[in-house]
């Protein structure tokens, strides 16, 4: 091994932003390499965060237990509530809805998804929904939530925004992250390399590091400001621009799943928390004024709202470097894609797992970054295709915005995906997907796009067995279901909410 | 119910791919399925003994093949790894082995540790620390049903087809004898429609598969989907192939890589002889001087005249065109140096059954088909050229052209990572997995100028400590295991042989 192989060229790690993604870094970092950085985090309590109640994907949970963080507590901490999917409702005509839940479909072999067989027995005329042989679906459907080995779920969260970066302060700042109070006033670049040196801050304090995190949301006062990064515009294939968000009081019902309900031009989340219900209408400004935008979301609200609705323009893509130089971009700052399938705290979170297992501990940052940058485009390209999904595959000519999603032209990726599942009922999960083989299914069948093939693996099995395998897998399902507390009382045992 | 258009499979060629296809097709979808296969006695089939890759045992549940009848009937023997001599300097040796290197974890993997532990003045060497890197050093072996050991085979390839073919043919497969004398396709769409042969018989299909080896009869010379020629990057050209007898007391469980002059030379070992051969390029050498310098030091008496074979490496650039699928030779060709010949046989069968166009073969299956294949046999590539890139020697014009060459930008990133980093990161079409990339990167003396600091989390007594645990408990194991020699002895004889010996009825 060549000399100085232990030398460590990166120690100082700054993170410049709290919120969500400044405190899950912040954590991170503190949780699996604490002992060999200085970390500190520079925020002011001037400047708010943009979190308006957030929807998860499962994959929280794997981050959570890197953490070490505990559910209940976690939950409790966070007015959280439990998430089995998200129902859309009049995405492809109106009065359609489906769910896309996150539990598997059936049985899958190495030689085809379950679908195949399910598709078999509608040609045949037997055969339920495709929900029917899922049980995280089932258990949406029925308000139903357990955690039982017996009866396994796979399952995220709703939860506070505001109160998890709080939540994630008060777990880690103890260990060893220097939190700074202020506004940053400069950035200091080396004059040769232009790599970041130090922050200063308006009270004077100069921050000096190796290493800096851009958490400072939109504006990327490092990535974009400093290093002019560059940002790569989507809008041409996911034309929303505006989110009106606003809370109301608790409903009669806790439904474990996220409602995304298509509007005239965009569509309204409704999030259930255990304390309040998070509500908003995402929308696109070509076609829908800021005063009809709150028009519509105030006439499908259920209770009254408990402040004004509050306005976010944003613009959809991504930074075309997230990893510059030494600054790495999370959150906001490194791009934003609308949150119809709640992935925005998923990107955070394996942004940080991505920089704890690519740490530029040596300070060569040229290959790493390179592979970095890589890796975090293919995979938001990814998500990027599943999201334009939805849209694209609209029958709705009601309104202008339906006819312009409906006929917008996607990327090859996705056209390559849709052409294929349409051909020849072939799903499959890329390596560099996030969303599973299930989830496709789930959204391409729910938005009306169903094969004109499929495998034949269902015919050797033969019509009769299939036909008891498909009655038995649903009753199994209904049976578990039957079994499981009403979500609304799971959560009252398991993680009522602290105080506020 | 869908309409089934595609019933009838007809496979032009018989060999390893040939076989390797009409007993996955016939044992996984033979209810649905009218397969023939045709080929020629006189048409002589070019696996030479071969090396095989770990999948092959999974193909091989895929087919439901007793592993004891197998290697019996094959003659077959277990392979750990691939013994690499001489290739990054003359004098040097490394194993890649199929095993698992220590323990990783999420945050890094082991051999961050390693790399540390070496910085620091300690440790030993990587695959100390390798259940099959330190079996295969010793010649040793065992397997049972609960073992989690990764191995692969040598067989006689031969003797492999003609298995196969016992069993497809009981599973319903029609074999044709004779040659192939016409191809004729539907003049409109361009389709195969059928297989003309020499004795007029017409033999019709509704997807053909093309396993005639180099010349690709129907993919190349009817549907001309194209070559890529990958020379460049991989200059070898030809290979000659002899068998020895073989001193049976000590097989090692591993296949032997010895960069010679223009080229390396391969030697397998079965239970009852020995492949051997050197592959080498044209370019810089002599058919005539490789003859001589192969026979020069044969180990074991010859059993057959040397066999010359002449190939051009890359890739057929599309492997399913219209209603034909090539498979092995006719797809494309990457020399043997890491044994993925059968992988990629097999590999192509698999992702055939999983895109089965039963209905016809639409455009978008095709695509998919071909885009995976591409990615798989690019990765293939980029591991088997990492070989020849990182080499130190400049003893002669080939090894210092192949240290001088340019590689494929893919191969440039992974490599620039590795050095800055020591990260190697898994893709998912690499069949070669982290645990190969770094053997061989380490064997080829590639060093990282930096490492991920998880060892720093731990004291360096702490780190000496668990790394001396691992490679003793592991050479305490491997103590335990029978040689290689009396693992085949016992496992593959004949059933009324093995009576004999334990005494059982």
């Amino acid at each position: 091994m060549g000399t100085g192989v232990s030398n460590q060229a990166v120690r100082r790690v700054v993170i410049a932003g709290g919120g969500t993604a400044g405190w899950t870094v912040a954590a991170g970092l503190a949780q699996q390499l604490g002992q060999l950085l200085d970390i500190t985090l520079v925020e002011s309590e001037e400047i708010g965060t943009v979190g308006v109640g957030e929807a998860t994907i499962p994959t929280i949970r794997t981050f959570h237990a890197l953490l070490g963080i505990d559910e209940r507590e976690f939950m409790s901490a966070t007015q959280a509530t439990f998430k089995l999917g998200i129902a859309f409702e009049n995405w492809a005509r109106t009065g359609d809805r489906y769910i896309h839940a996150f539990g598997d479909i059936g049985k899958t072999t190495w030689m085809g998804g379950f679908h195949n067989m399910w598709l078999m027995a509608k040609a045949a005329g037997f055969g339920g929904d495709l929900g029917d042989y899922c049980l995280e679906h089932q258990a949406a459907d029925a308000d139903k939530f357990a955690i039982a080995s017996s009866t396994p779920m796979n399952y995220a969260f709703h939860l506070d925004a505001g109160l998890y970066a709080r939540f994630l302060r008060r777990k880690f700042e103890a260990r060893g992250i220097k939190r700074v109070e202020g506004k940053i006033a400069s950035v200091v670049q080396n004059p040769e390399s232009g790599f970041v040196e130090a922050l200063v801050m308006e009270s004077g304090q100069r921050i000096e590091g190796e290493l800096f995190i851009d958490c400072t949301g939109f504006r990327g006062l490092l990535i974009e400001q400093t290093l002019k990064a560059g940002y790569e515009d989507w809008r041409h294939w996911l034309p929303t621009d505006s989110a009106l968000a606003v809370q109301t009081p608790s409903a009669n019902r806790t439904p474990p799943y996220t409602r995304a309900i298509a509007r005239s031009a965009g569509w309204q989340w409704r999030i259930p928390l255990q304390n309040r219900v998070g509500n908003g209408l995402v929308f696109c400004s070509a076609h829908l004024t800021e005063e009809q935008a709150r028009t519509e979301l105030a006439d499908n609200l259920v209770g009254t709202p408990l402040f004004e609705p509050r306005l976010i323009r944003y613009v959809t893509g991504r930074r075309r470097k997230t990893w510059d130089k030494n600054v790495v971009a999370m959150g906001l700052a490194s791009g934003f894609m609308e949150p119809l399938e709640s992935t925005s705290i998923h990107l955070i979170q394996i942004a940080v797992t991505r920089l704890i297992k690519m740490f530029p501990f040596g300070g060569n940052f040229a290959a790493l970054s390179a592979n970095y940058n890589a890796q975090t485009n293919i995979e938001l390209e990814r998500i990027r295709d599943f999201i334009v999904l939805h849209y694209k595959l609209t029958e709705r000519d009601d309104t202008p915005f339906w006819r312009g999603c409906r006929d917008i032209s996607i990327p090859d990726s996705l056209a390559q995906r849709l052409a294929l599942f349409h051909e020849s009922g072939f799903a499959y999960m890329a390596a560099d997907d996030l969303f599973s083989i299930t989830s496709w299914v789930f959204v391409m069948v729910g938005q009306r796009l169903m094969p004109q093939q499929y495998h034949h693996m269902g015919a050797m099995l033969g019509e009769e067995r299939l036909r008891n395998a498909l009655d038995s897998l649903n009753s199994n399902i209904k049976r578990a279901v039957d079994g499981m507390p009403y979500h609304r009382d799971f959560l009252q045992r398991y993680c009522p909410a602290e105080a506020v | 119910m869908t309409a089934q258009t595609v019933k009838k499979v007809v496979i032009a060629g018989g060999g390893t791919s040939g076989w390797c296809a009409a007993a996955a097709l016939s044992k996984q979808m033979g209810t649905l399925l009218d397969i023939t296969l045709i080929e020629s006695e006189e048409i002589g089939t070019v696996g030479v003994g071969e090396a095989t890759f770990p999948t092959v045992r999974t193909f091989h549940k895929i087919i439901d093949i007793d592993e004891r009848e197998f290697l019996r009937v094959t003659r077959g023997s277990i392979k750990l790894g691939i013994s690499y001599e001489n290739w990054a300097r003359i004098g040097d040796r490394y194993i890649h082995s199929f095993g698992v290197i220590g323990k990783s974890t999420w945050l890094a993997d082991f051999h961050h540790l390693w790399v540390a532990a070496k910085a620091a003045g300690f440790g030993d060497e990587l695959g100390d620390y390798c259940f099959e890197h330190q079996a295969a050093r010793a010649h040793k072996f065992f397997t049972s049903p609960e073992s989690q050991i990764n191995y692969a085979y040598h067989f006689d390839a031969t003797l492999y087809a003609r298995f196969l073919r016992t069993r497809s043919e009981a599973m319903g497969v029609r074999r044709v004898e004779g040659k192939i004398g016409s191809v004729v396709q539907n003049s409109a769409s361009g389709d195969i429609e059928a297989l003309v042969m020499e004795s007029g018989q017409r033999i019709e299909g509704d997807l053909f598969i093309d396993c005639t080896g180099f010349r690709g009869l129907l993919i190349e010379q009817t549907l001309k989907a194209g070559y890529e020629d990958w020379t460049r990057w991989l200059r070898n050209d030809s290979a000659l192939a002899v068998q020895t007898n073989y001193p049976l007391d000590n097989i090692p469980p591993y296949t032997r890589a010895i960069a010679q002059h223009s080229g390396w030379q391969w030697k397998i070992p079965l239970q009852h002889r020995q492949g051997t051969g050197i592959v080498y390029s044209s370019a810089y050498t002599t058919d005539e001087e490789v003859r001589k310098l192969l026979l020069g030091n044969l180990e074991g008496d010859i059993r057959v005249e040397p066999r010359l074979l002449k190939f051009k490496s890359g890739r057929r650039r599309s492997t399913w065109v219209k209603n034909c699928i090539a498979l092995g030779l006719s797809a494309g060709f990457v020399e043997p140096l890491e044994s993925t010949s059968i992988h990629l046989v097999q590999s192509g069968i698999t992702r055939l059954l999983r895109l089965f166009p039963i209905s016809g073969c639409g455009e978008s299956l095709a695509r998919q088909y071909n885009q995976e294949t591409q990615l798989e046999n690019e990765r293939v590539r980029d591991f088997i050229v990492l070989h020849y890139k990182a080499t130190e020697r400049d003893d002669t014009p080939y090894w210092r052209d192949c240290r001088d060459m340019e590689i494929p930008d893919t191969l440039t990133n992974r490599l620039e990572l590795y050095r800055e980093s020591a990260l190697v990161i898994p893709d998912a079409a690499d069949v070669f997995r982290v645990d190969s990339w770094l053997q061989v990167l380490t064997g080829q003396r590639v060093e990282p100028r930096s490492h991920h600091h998880i060892a720093h989390l731990m004291d360096k007594e702490r780190l000496r400590t668990m790394l001396s645990t691992v490679r003793r408990s592991i050479g305490a194991a491997v103590e335990k295991l029978p040689t290689h020699k009396q693992f085949l002895d016992s496992y593959c004889l004949e059933p009324d042989e093995a009576r004999k010996v334990t005494g059982a009825k």
